[in-house]
């Protein structure tokens, strides 16, 4: 492999830079997230998962986060695979050396968080990209501006019998609209499936977005859901507890004056960062 | 009766090192590279006179015991390095070194050896430097010194207490470099086994290849041998396990003169023997002696308390302790020389005075140091030994004193070499501790590192080549002549012996019993008698081993018991030349220490009209007494006085 | 005191190894590790059978030839020592000790507990050292260096190379060896002019010796006998990215 003509610390390092780059979008999203919590029926957290699906600016640093994370898992994979190897004969007793909390197992916590991922991304990223069904949500102005497109052409009579067909039973499913299909301000449809999103836009409607905070609020509804949550936040606390440091180890970033801030702020963010995301479920478990 | 030439140019003793060098033969560099040298040894001497022979162009061999140069025992040395740099303004010079080393090796130095020594030391510490040793500084920047036993002035170079590690890896890193250059190829885990001699040359070794029992022969122009010293037939010693003066003893049998063999130094300052299991002494450095003092208790029942363990070391009052250093020799104090302060430690042993459970152990005491100091400034200082001491005592030296006693430690004896440092084969040359040159019958503190590297470095570089010059004719050597296959049947035939034996005493048996015979009979003090009485006891002990002893293991793979054994057998053949050495030469100098001649003090009295010479001693076969050699002393530059450290 | 010992046996590189057991009795709690293995020796010696083969050779830990894995330790249970300076005193009378030769793949096992470590010297071989020939240098003080980094460098550099850094880390990797000796020279001014290509060669030699890949878990710095720190294998790192990002110098093959 082409890999191996690199040098041990280069793909160290390259590794480290791939996680510092899911280090400063995991604030990002739980900034996001943390909109979940704000009792207006979902309006920031829309307005935010709108942004990020529709700015192009994002779009481009989707598409390296996303590369970054699987570098991350391939690397990781790779690299450990080396170290493996070059211990082929392993020791009787299991090593007795203290060595930092759960730096060791960076590999399996690793593990772990890619699993979850994979589950995560079913959950909400593979709605966006259309690969798995989920909840829709729709603005009514945009459904409304389709509407009056069509119906202008209706008058216009530029319309032909399955296509006015259409356009009626859209009225009259938008005017017996359930009121937990709309959002608090009255502006969005939300909580549609696929049908419903055809039914209440018509086939030909394009601005349909994932709802994900309908999504979100009946995943955390589950129990077992939000206790695999929860554990995984755990998990990524451990992880990202040797996260910092050790970046600033790799990148040689080693002083006797600064490394211990780096040190508190390593354990700073892995508490906060994982505490900030189980909050979310514990909110749906115990309060709402 | 062969006459020895020491091969001393003439002129100014301070002209003579400059004027061989401008008159010596040498080697133009088209023919360095047709010419092969063997070194044996890869510590200070030998790592740095690979190193430098290999930046000339020669073809070098290096042949290493362990299994990295790292490993020589040159990388135990704690203390430091002199050199005669007078940057501390205090009065030092070349000449004074020169002075200061004659005068502590006891006058049975050779002076033109010692001045060179003295000469080129500044060279050496500028040479280290050079290649990243980290020397300790001062807050300007300028390189520090501290002071060492023997010497009035500040004139030791150190790192940490882990100089001789530094100045180690230092000639490693140069020996590391020519090995990535190709000039020198590394040999390691090997032991020389014989020494070839063609035609009256040296022209090559046979090795044991450690690792699969192979027996190896090389081939060479010349041969350097730079396997340290035989302070291991003492068994107990601050040797690492690994040290031997085998190969010396095998040139020895080949012919080469071995010099002062009774020439032991025995270092003040080791940890105490605790029991029998006991496989090696733990030095700890003489630069404690510099802000440690040294005391027993003044009351003989106080002494016996201690001993019996009723009584604590702190308990005792500062009017009721013996500073026995600080009484006798007020101007030196506790930084007398090694050999004065060990006989001082056994004399107030001797008399009952001794601190130890087994009774042999004085007090090494910081407890005004740290109070003049304060502990932090005494920890920077000696932290790692107090460290050490610590792990192996399980004893706190900040609270409690420190014990210490005598053990051997250096040997000045050695082949003897000419001043070119060549051995009385010709192409057989011996560096460092190998050889007998600088020390006379004492050695300095931080003289040996001095010496290891300046032969290495400085000295051998040179007159190798005022030999090598009319070797440029001669083809590379074959190893496959009849001296070659004789000298290897010989060895398979010695160890097939040996193996063949299977007695019943182990190794480690026979090697105690041999120390306890040279430790008691040939140690710190010797006499008429008691040395009468090793020779014979020496002697059983040589046929004990050729049939008694058990070595188990097969030839063919590694065996560490057959190492052992080889080594004893060249060990115990070493012992018998120590105890007639010492017995022939009747006066006390320097670490020889005769009870029968002292002063009326008490003290060493030197005989220098029927002694000052140096004795060489010829092998003359099996069974046969050796031959005793002398080259006399003449100090043409120095005034010969009495030892005096009052 | 009394002790069940558990052994690596291996008659060579090829052959297939075991543990064996054995019985040792009545030693002092101050006889050192390496003494009680003596001791064990010549009991077997006077058995006729084959002894332990291991590693030793100045028994005051600064030589670094002695390396036992002790009881899932390298240098055994205690810190800051070599296996020659560890005591009996630091294990409980009746304890099992189980002792195993250093595991890596660049330090393939000779016979028993022997391992050959010449792959560090290897290492060194590449580019840990300064390339100055004998004689033709400056006057030691004309190089000046301030005493924190000469006091600095010696910290770095007194690594004994005894490998227990090699054997503590699950990788089984070098990097503390190898960023102690690069620190030294890159720490002090003689070190400077071949910084840049020094640190790429030794880190290229070690990858091709097979040692395994850091992943900052510090057991080295745990177990290492002279307490090397693992700020050197962030300054190694450190001079690895100046030497590939902001220098002209190339690998030298």
């Amino acid at each position: 492999m082409k890999l191996i003509q690199f040098a041990s610390i280069t793909k160290k390092i390259a590794l480290a830079a791939f996680g510092l780059f899911l280090l400063l979008f995991l604030p990002v999203h739980l900034g996001i997230n943390l909109c979940l919590l704000r009792d207006d029926g979902g309006e920031w957290y829309r307005n935010a998962s709108h942004f990020m699906g529709t700015n192009y600016i994002v779009k481009v640093f989707e598409i390296v986060l996303l590369a970054s994370v699987l570098l991350h898992i391939c690397l990781a994979i790779y690299l450990t695979i080396e170290n493996w190897l070059a211990r082929p004969v392993r020791y009787k007793v299991r090593t007795k050396t203290k060595t930092p909390f759960m730096s060791r197992y960076m590999i399996w916590t690793g593990g772990i968080i890619a699993c979850f991922l994979v589950l995560h991304f079913i959950n909400f990223y593979f709605v966006k990209l259309d690969l798995v069904q989920g909840k829709y949500s729709a603005s009514i102005e945009q459904v409304d501006k389709l509407f009056q497109q069509k119906a202008i052409k209706l008058q216009q009579g530029e319309l032909n019998e399955k296509e006015q067909a259409a356009l009626m039973a859209q009225y009259q499913a938008i005017s017996q609209i359930s009121p937990e299909k709309m959002d608090k301000s009255q502006k969005n449809m939300v909580n549609l499936t696929k049908e419903e999103v055809i039914q209440y836009c018509g086939e030909d409607f394009k601005h349909v977005e994932p709802d994900f905070y309908t999504m979100s609020k009946e995943l955390f509804a589950n129990k077992t859901y939000s206790l695999i949550y929860l554990v995984v936040f755990v998990v990524l606390g451990f992880h990202l507890y040797h996260a910092i440091n050790s970046l600033a180890q790799t990148l040689g970033l080693s002083h006797r004056k600064y490394s211990p801030i780096i040190d508190w702020i390593s354990v700073f963010y892995a508490v906060l960062v994982p505490l900030g995301f189980a909050i979310i479920p514990l909110w749906f478990m115990f309060v709402k | 009766m062969n006459t020895l030439s020491s091969k001393i140019p003439e002129g100014q003793l301070s002209e003579k090192w400059t004027r061989y060098k401008s008159s010596q033969k040498l080697v133009n560099p088209a023919n360095k590279r047709k010419l092969d040298i063997i070194v044996v040894g890869t510590g200070l001497a030998g790592a740095s006179a690979a190193a430098s022979l290999g930046a000339l162009g020669f073809n070098v061999k290096i042949f290493c015991i362990s299994d990295s140069p790292r490993r020589a025992h040159s990388i135990a040395a704690q203390g430091g390095i002199n050199a005669a740099k007078n940057y501390q303004n205090d009065g030092d010079s070349v000449d004074r070194l020169f002075f200061d080393t004659i005068k502590g090796g006891d006058y049975r130095a050779r002076e033109a050896n010692v001045y060179r020594l003295a000469e080129v030391s500044n060279s050496i510490i500028d040479q280290c430097v050079a290649q990243g040793v980290p020397f300790a500084r001062d807050y300007s920047g300028m390189l520090d010194n501290r002071s060492f036993g023997g010497a009035q002035v500040s004139r030791t170079f150190y790192a940490k207490g882990q100089t001789g590690q530094q100045l180690l890896l230092g000639a490693y890193s140069a020996l590391s470099k020519e090995i990535k250059a190709g000039t020198v190829k590394m040999y390691e885990r090997r032991e020389m086994m014989d020494l070839v001699v063609v035609d009256g040359r040296a022209r090559g070794i046979i090795t044991r290849n450690l690792q699969t029992g192979e027996i190896e022969r090389w081939a060479s122009h010349a041969v350097v041998i730079a396997t340290g010293g035989y302070g291991n037939v003492y068994f107990l010693s601050t040797n690492a396990m690994n040290c031997n003066g085998s190969a010396a003893v095998q040139c020895f049998h080949k012919g080469a003169f071995f010099a002062n063999p009774c020439f032991v130094q025995i270092h003040p300052t080791c940890i105490p023997v605790k029991g029998d299991y006991q496989s090696k002494l733990t030095l700890m450095s003489e630069s404690l002696r510099n802000d440690g003092r040294i005391w027993v208790p003044k009351k003989i029942e106080d002494a016996q308390a201690i001993r019996e363990g009723r009584l604590n070391p702190t308990d005792i009052s500062e009017q009721d302790r013996d500073y026995y250093l600080e009484r006798r020799y007020p101007a030196f104090g506790n930084l007398v020389p090694r050999d004065i302060a060990s006989r001082a430690a056994k004399e107030r042993c001797d008399a009952g005075y001794g601190v130890a459970p087994s009774g042999y152990g004085v007090y090494l005491d910081f407890k005004s140091a740290i109070e003049r100091l304060g502990k932090d400034k005494v920890e920077a200082r000696y932290g790692n030994l107090f460290q050490m001491y610590e792990k192996i005592v399980d004893v706190n030296p900040y609270e409690n004193p420190m014990m210490i006693y005598p053990a051997v430690h250096y040997t000045m004896g050695g082949l003897w070499v000419d001043y070119e440092l060549q051995t009385t084969i010709p192409g057989l040359f011996a560096t460092g501790e190998a050889n007998f040159s600088d020390h006379g019958a004492n050695r300095l503190g931080a003289s040996a590192l001095m010496q290891g590297l300046a032969d290495g470095y400085f000295i051998l570089p040179y007159t190798i080549q005022n030999y090598l010059s009319d070797q440029i004719y001669q083809e590379r050597i074959s190893t496959q002549t009849e001296e070659f296959t004789q000298a290897e049947n010989a060895l398979r035939d010695k160890l097939e012996t040996i193996m063949s034996i299977k007695g019943e005493k182990t190794v480690d048996t026979l090697q105690r019993e041999l120390g306890h015979i040279m430790w008691e009979y040939v140690g710190m003090g010797r006499n008429a008698e008691n040395l009468r009485k090793a020779i014979p006891m020496l002697r059983e002990l040589r046929n004990e081993f050729w049939t008694n002893v058990r070595v188990t293991g097969d030839l063919t793979s590694m065996n560490p018991e057959l190492e052992k054994a080889v080594r004893l057998a060249d060990h115990i053949e070493l012992s018998q030349i120590i105890a007639k050495d010492a017995l022939q030469r009747e006066e006390s100098c320097g670490g020889h220490y005769r009870e029968e001649f002292v002063t009326n003090e008490g003290e060493a009295k030197r005989d220098d009209d029927n002694y000052m010479f140096v004795a060489a001693w010829q092998y003359t076969g099996k069974d046969q007494e050796p031959i005793m050699h002398k080259e006399e002393l003449k100090y043409e530059f120095i005034n010969v006085q009495q030892r005096n450290y009052k | 005191m009394d002790f069940t010992l558990k052994i690596w046996r291996q008659e060579s590189q090829k052959a297939k190894g075991r543990f064996e057991t054995y019985k040792i009795t009545d030693i002092s709690p101050d006889c050192s590790f390496l003494e009680m293995l003596d001791i064990l020796n010549e009991s077997l010696v006077n058995k006729l059978s084959h002894p332990v083969c291991f590693d030793h050779d100045c028994r005051e830990g600064i030589c670094g030839m002695c390396g036992l894995y002790i009881n899932g330790h390298p240098h055994g249970p205690d810190s800051a020592i070599t296996t020659c300076q560890l005591h009996m005193r630091k294990f409980k009378d009746g304890e099992t000790i189980t002792i195993e030769p250093w595991r890596a793949k660049p330090f393939p096992i000779i016979r028993d507990l022997v391992v050959d470590r010449t792959a560090l010297d290897k290492i060194i071989q590449e580019g840990g050292y300064v390339s100055v020939t004998t004689g033709g240098v400056p006057d030691g003080n004309s190089i000046l260096i301030p005493k924190h980094k000469a006091d600095k460098a010696m910290d770095s550099a007194s690594c004994i190379g005894c490998g227990a850094c090699v054997a503590a880390c699950k990788n089984a990797s070098a990097m503390l060896f190898v960023s102690a000796k690069v620190s030294q020279l890159a720490l002090l001014p003689q070190g400077k002019p071949e910084a840049a290509t020094r640190v790429q060669n030794m880190v290229a030699k070690m990858d091709q010796l097979g040692f395994g890949n850091c992943t900052n878990t510090y057991a080295c710095e745990a177990e290492c006998p002279k307490e090397i720190k693992r700020s050197n294998i962030a300054r190694m790192n450190r001079e690895f990215i100046l030497a590939k990002v902001a220098s002209e110098e190339d690998l030298q093959q």
